[in-house]
C-alpha cells in the first residue's frame, strides 16, 4: 500500500519545465475534498493515506453526504444505538456499510461500500415457511455458507410455500428482490466440501414460483426450474420502484411450487435479498 | 448603463494585465464579488494566478459565455479537450479555479483530476 501512495505521490508530482509548478501539498483541502467527492469510498479511503490534506479532505462532511444514502437518518436512527451528534459523516458511513442485525438476528441491514445502495437480508428464519415446525418436512441447518449461520433444508414436501413480508424506509429507486437458493445438502468433510444430492427431487417437472407485490399496487412474477446443484445462486423474483423518499414500503414475497402431482425436495433455502436493481444484474444466475 | 461592454483588468502574480469584458470577469464569484461591493481599483490584482494559468481561465471562460445555451455537446467537447493535459496545470487551474471561485470550471477539473487517479489506483 505504501508502494502504491508513493508512486501515485510521485507520478502527481513529476517535474516538467513549467515555471509555476504546482505539487500535490499545494492544492488546498476544500480542492482535494471536491476531488475526492468525484471518487467511490474505497479509493476515497486508500487516498486518505497520501498526506495529511488529502487525510483531513476525506473526513470532511461535503463528501460523504453525497454518498450516504438519502434515508440514512431513518437507518441510525432505527438501527444504531447510538446518537449520531458526535459522528462526523465519514462514521456513520463506515458503520452503515458493516451489516447490522435485527428482529432477533433474522434480518441484516447494510449500505454497500462502493455505492451507497441500501442492501436487507432476510433470513429463512424470518420466512413463513409452510410445514417448517415438522421434522419430516424442514430442518434448520446450521452453516458458514450463509450470513445467518443456518439455513432452512427441505426433505421432501407437495405443498412449498415460502412467504415473507417486510415494511422498510428504502431511499428512492429501484429495487430487485432475490432467494438465495441452493439444491443439494452440503456438508464439509475433511475439509472439503460435498454436496449431498441423493434427495433432489421434483424441480424439473413444473417452475418454481416467484412473487412479490408491494402496498401501492406493484407486481412482479417470475418462474425458474431450479438447476444449480450444490452452488448458491440468486433467483430474481422482480424490481420494484420506490418513489416517495420517506414512505415505508410494504412487501409481500413468496416462492412457491403447489403443484401436488408430485414432491420435492432436497432445495436448501437460505435468504431473500433486497438490493438496488444495480447490484442485483450481477448477482442473479438465471435470465 | 454604456450600451458597450465594460472592460475589466485582472493582473496575474507576475505582473501581466489581461483585459476582459465584465460579463467574462463576472464567471468569477471572487472578481464580482469584488467589483460589486467597490474593493477592487482600475486594475484587479490576482497574485496567486500566474500568466499561463490566468490565460487559460480566461480561456474557459470566454467559452463558456460566448457559447449558445443549448449547444452542450460542443461545450462537452471542448471541456474535455481543455482538461486534456499536464497533472501540473491541471492542478494549477484547479487551484486556481477554487481562487476565483468559478463553480462550473472547479467541477471540471476536479471531475479530470480524479479521472486520472482512479486510472492510477
Amino acid at each position: 500500500m505504501g508502494t502504491t501512495s508513493s508512486t501515485l505521490s510521485n507520478s502527481l508530482n513529476s517535474t516538467h519545465p513549467r515555471p509555476m509548478k504546482l505539487k500535490l501539498d499545494d492544492i488546498p483541502e476544500s480542492c482535494v475534498a471536491m476531488v475526492l467527492s468525484y471518487l467511490d469510498p474505497p479509493e476515497i479511503c486508500q487516498l486518505a493515506r497520501l498526506n495529511r490534506a488529502f487525510r483531513a479532505a476525506s473526513s470532511s462532511d461535503f463528501i460523504w453526504d453525497h454518498k450516504l444514502p438519502s434515508n440514512y437518518m431513518y437507518l441510525v436512527d432505527r438501527f444504531l444505538h447510538v446518537g449520531c451528534a458526535h459522528l462526523v459523516k465519514k462514521d456513520i458511513y463506515a458503520r452503515l456499510t458493516t451489516p447490522i442485525s435485527f428482529d432477533g438476528s433474522t434480518k441484516q441491514i447494510w449500505v454497500d461500500k462502493r455505492t451507497g445502495g441500501v442492501c436487507l437480508s432476510i433470513s429463512a428464519k424470518g420466512l413463513s415457511i409452510t410445514g417448517i415446525d415438522d421434522r419430516r418436512y424442514w430442518n434448520h441447518i446450521p452453516t458458514e455458507e450463509s450470513r445467518f449461520h443456518t439455513i432452512a433444508y427441505l426433505q421432501q414436501i407437495w405443498w412449498l410455500e415460502v412467504d415473507g413480508d417486510i415494511d422498510f424506509q428504502f431511499p428512492t429507486g429501484t429495487y430487485s428482490l432475490l432467494f438465495r437458493l441452493q439444491l443439494g445438502k452440503v456438508t464439509k468433510r475433511l475439509g472439503r466440501r460435498i454436496c449431498n444430492s441423493e434427495n433432489i427431487h421434483g424441480w424439473d417437472i413444473k417452475p418454481v414460483q416467484f412473487q412479490l407485490a408491494t402496498l401501492d399496487g406493484q407486481h412482479a412474477v417470475s418462474r425458474f426450474f431450479l438447476d444449480n446443484l450444490g452452488s448458491w445462486a440468486y433467483y430474481h423474483a422482480g424490481d420494484f420502484v420506490v418513489e416517495k423518499p420517506n414512505a415505508l414500503t410494504n412487501i409481500k414475497f413468496s416462492l412457491t411450487q403447489i403443484d401436488c402431482t408430485h414432491t420435492k425436495g432436497g432445495l436448501c433455502v437460505d435468504s431473500v435479498l433486497i438490493c438496488p436493481s444495480s447490484l442485483g444484474k450481477n448477482l442473479r444466475s438465471t435470465v | 448603463m454604456a450600451s458597450e461592454s465594460k472592460m475589466i483588468m485582472l493582473r496575474s502574480s507576475n505582473n501581466e494585465v489581461f483585459e476582459v469584458e465584465e460579463a467574462l470577469a463576472f464567471e468569477s464569484q471572487t472578481i464580482k464579488h469584488m467589483i460589486e461591493h467597490d474593493c477592487a481599483d482600475t486594475v484587479i490584482p490576482l497574485p496567486k494566478v500566474s500568466s499561463n494559468i490566468l490565460a487559460k481561465v480566461i480561456e474557459y471562460c470566454k467559452k463558456h459565455v460566448t457559447s449558445p445555451k443549448d449547444d452542450n455537446n460542443e461545450l462537452e467537447s471542448f471541456d474535455a479537450e481543455f482538461v486534456n493535459i499536464d497533472k501540473n496545470v491541471l492542478f494549477g487551474l484547479m487551484s486556481a479555479a477554487n481562487y476565483l471561485n468559478i463553480k462550473s470550471f472547479l467541477d471540471l477539473t476536479s471531475q479530470a483530476l480524479a479521472d486520472i487517479i482512479e486510472e492510477k489506483c
